[in-house]
């Protein structure tokens, strides 16, 4: 019996200008599972994202979510069909407090139910997601007055917030301490296993990769130059040359 | 010390109290302020959606204050129609207009969205110079006695109320929106365009309604202008007026309806001082700018939140 990929990237290509950044680029994400995108830095893993996000327009190719092309959508109508992301190099709100942050995701979840919460009842819903993310007493700051790993961890409250189907992480461990690694790695088992989310994780943190994932597509530079269970990839001589030889191998 | 709930509670009755005996205990020239400081405080308030929440640079403010003079002036004056209608109707075209205004810009940024729109104000001051037959060109245009509700407003003190009226309401109806779906899409997009984005807010059409919203506001501060003044001058429809009421929401804090308030009254007062002094004004309100960008970005709010914690402002 096979299963329809919940998301499908399709021969994608990305130029900027004359660089190919991503060349005939194809992956397959099965529903509720995580899936680990790696690759050295450049390899073009958060072009990708970019393009499932509808942040970068592809010179060709398509992506498929749930059977249906992502290509008509607006990049303001991914949250709304369900895809959620957060940002390599951090793009939080800033000068907002934390709890408006994830008050924003959750206006994307409400407005996908066509629903309107009293200003009161939006408070509380994103302090239960802050909560969960341990960020609960950071509510009332504002968001750049936290550090970077607890930004981070802000990404994805905000993220959650949006209540995806699909969640697209970008390098969520970097910044964390290794206990904080530990509790990301049990939210997002939990998330996937428990409540069927899907995840496509961007991470260079081996030892999360390693434990958490499904599958994994290796990328460098633009191709895919491995793809499989985290084992089999573990093995394969290309990705140990062209990447964890050098950074992770000892982690792995 | 934090400002609790029945203190503020306290002060703002107190505030209206003053508010509703003020033009029983002062003379007309203190009204006529009071008035104006109102006015100011719809201005303040309206490019503060733009620029202090939205954070696009627009700097037409003051043409869509003139539309909205001029249209409730005309239409009033001309063509017999009652203030109230007029006045909608120059907030509607305020707002139609601001609405193009941002459908052109939403691509621009920064220096390119102030220069641009900078361009429109000043285009739009050379239209009231210059259209003779329907502005009266660089003479000006009387504007007629108004009369609302059956009540006619003959001297400042008959309009006082109604324009503190109109200004309470917009204030309460802003403290709603910036409380609303809407605020937060405006601040998302200041914020971070690609978040915002990503977070299902429609970039583009955000920036269009911030514009047309602003347009708005400025345009019903024109219309209730014009209820109680007798004449226009295209002349105070300058870049000065943009940027007396930018220098009022950067003074009271960018994106805070209090900053804008407080801006509003302090910068009011301080371009009644300087009216015997026009050619300084500029020069003035410049450094006050700069000071205040450079040492006090967050302006008067910011620094009252500092001082006495987050439930002072905002």
């Amino acid at each position: 019996m096979t299963v329809t990929p919940f998301l499908s990237i399709k021969n994608l290509t990305v130029k900027f200008g004359g660089l190919t950044a991503v060349n005939d680029f194809s992956m397959d994400v099965m529903p509720g599972s995580i899936h680990a995108l790696i690759g050295p830095n450049g390899a073009g893993k958060s072009t990708v994202f970019n393009c499932i996000s509808r942040y970068y327009q592809p010179v060709s190719g398509d992506i498929l979510f749930q059977g249906t092309s992502l290509m008509q959508t607006p990049a303001h109508g991914t949250a709304i069909r369900g895809i959620a992301r957060t940002f390599q190099n951090l793009e939080l709100f800033n000068g907002i407090s934390v709890v408006e942050n994830v008050m924003v995701g959750l206006d994307a979840a409400l407005k996908r139910d066509g629903k309107r919460l009293s200003p009161r009842q939006m408070r509380l819903e994103a302090e239960a997601i802050l909560e969960r993310t341990g960020l609960a007493d950071y509510r009332n700051e504002q968001a750049d007055a936290l550090d970077f790993g607890h930004q981070k961890l802000l990404e994805l409250s905000r993220a959650l917030a949006v209540r995806p189907k699909l969640l697209l992480l970008d390098e969520p461990a970097a910044g964390l301490r290794n206990r904080e690694i530990a509790a990301l790695d049990r939210l997002l088992v939990d998330l996937v296993r428990k409540e069927g989310l899907t995840v496509i994780l961007v991470e260079h943190v081996m030892q999360l990769v390693m434990s958490i994932s499904d599958g994994i597509t290796v990328l460098s530079f633009g191709q895919k130059i491995a793809e499989g269970l985290p084992a089999e990839v573990r093995q394969n001589q290309q990705v140990i040359e062209a990447y964890l030889g050098r950074e992770g191998g000892a982690a792995a | 010390m934090p400002i609790t709930l029945p203190a503020k509670l306290g002060s703002l009755a107190v505030a209206l109290i003053a508010l509703i005996v003020l033009p029983h205990l002062t003379t007309g020239y203190v009204v006529y302020l009071a008035n104006l400081m109102l006015i100011y405080i719809i201005l303040a308030l309206g490019l503060n959606i733009l620029i202090g929440e939205t954070g696009q640079f627009g700097l037409a403010h003051v043409a869509f204050y003139g539309i909205g003079i001029y249209t409730t002036a005309i239409l009033a004056g001309r063509f017999d129609v009652p203030f109230p209608v007029a006045i909608v109707a120059g907030m509607l075209l305020a707002g139609a207009i601001g609405f193009l205004l941002g459908a052109v810009s939403f691509r621009m940024r920064d220096i390119y969205l102030a220069l641009s729109t900078f361009a429109f104000g000043e285009a739009m001051q050379w239209v009231f110079k210059s259209w003779d037959d329907v502005t009266n060109g660089p003479n000006g245009m009387r504007i007629p006695q108004a009369s609302m509700f059956g009540f006619r407003i003959t001297n400042d003190h008959d309009a006082y109320y109604i324009v503190l009226a109109v200004t309470i309401v917009v204030v309460l109806a802003t403290v709603a929106l910036m409380r609303s779906r809407l605020g937060r899409a405006f601040r998302a997009v200041r914020e971070s365009e690609p978040a915002a984005l990503a977070l299902g807010v429609n970039v583009r059409l955000t920036k269009v309604i911030a514009f047309t919203l602003s347009a708005v506001y400025a345009g019903l501060a024109g219309g209730v202008y014009a209820s109680f003044s007798s004449f226009i001058h295209p002349d105070s429809l300058g870049f000065t007026t943009t940027i007396l009421v930018l220098t009022m929401i950067v003074v009271g804090g960018l994106g805070s309806i209090a900053g804008a308030i407080m801006g509003a009254l302090i910068l009011g007062l301080i371009q009644e001082l300087l009216r015997q002094a026009p050619s300084y004004q500029e020069i003035i309100y410049g450094v006050i700018l700069i000071l205040f960008m450079m040492y006090a970005p967050k302006g008067v709010a910011g620094a009252i939140k500092a001082r006495f914690g987050r439930s002072a402002a905002k």
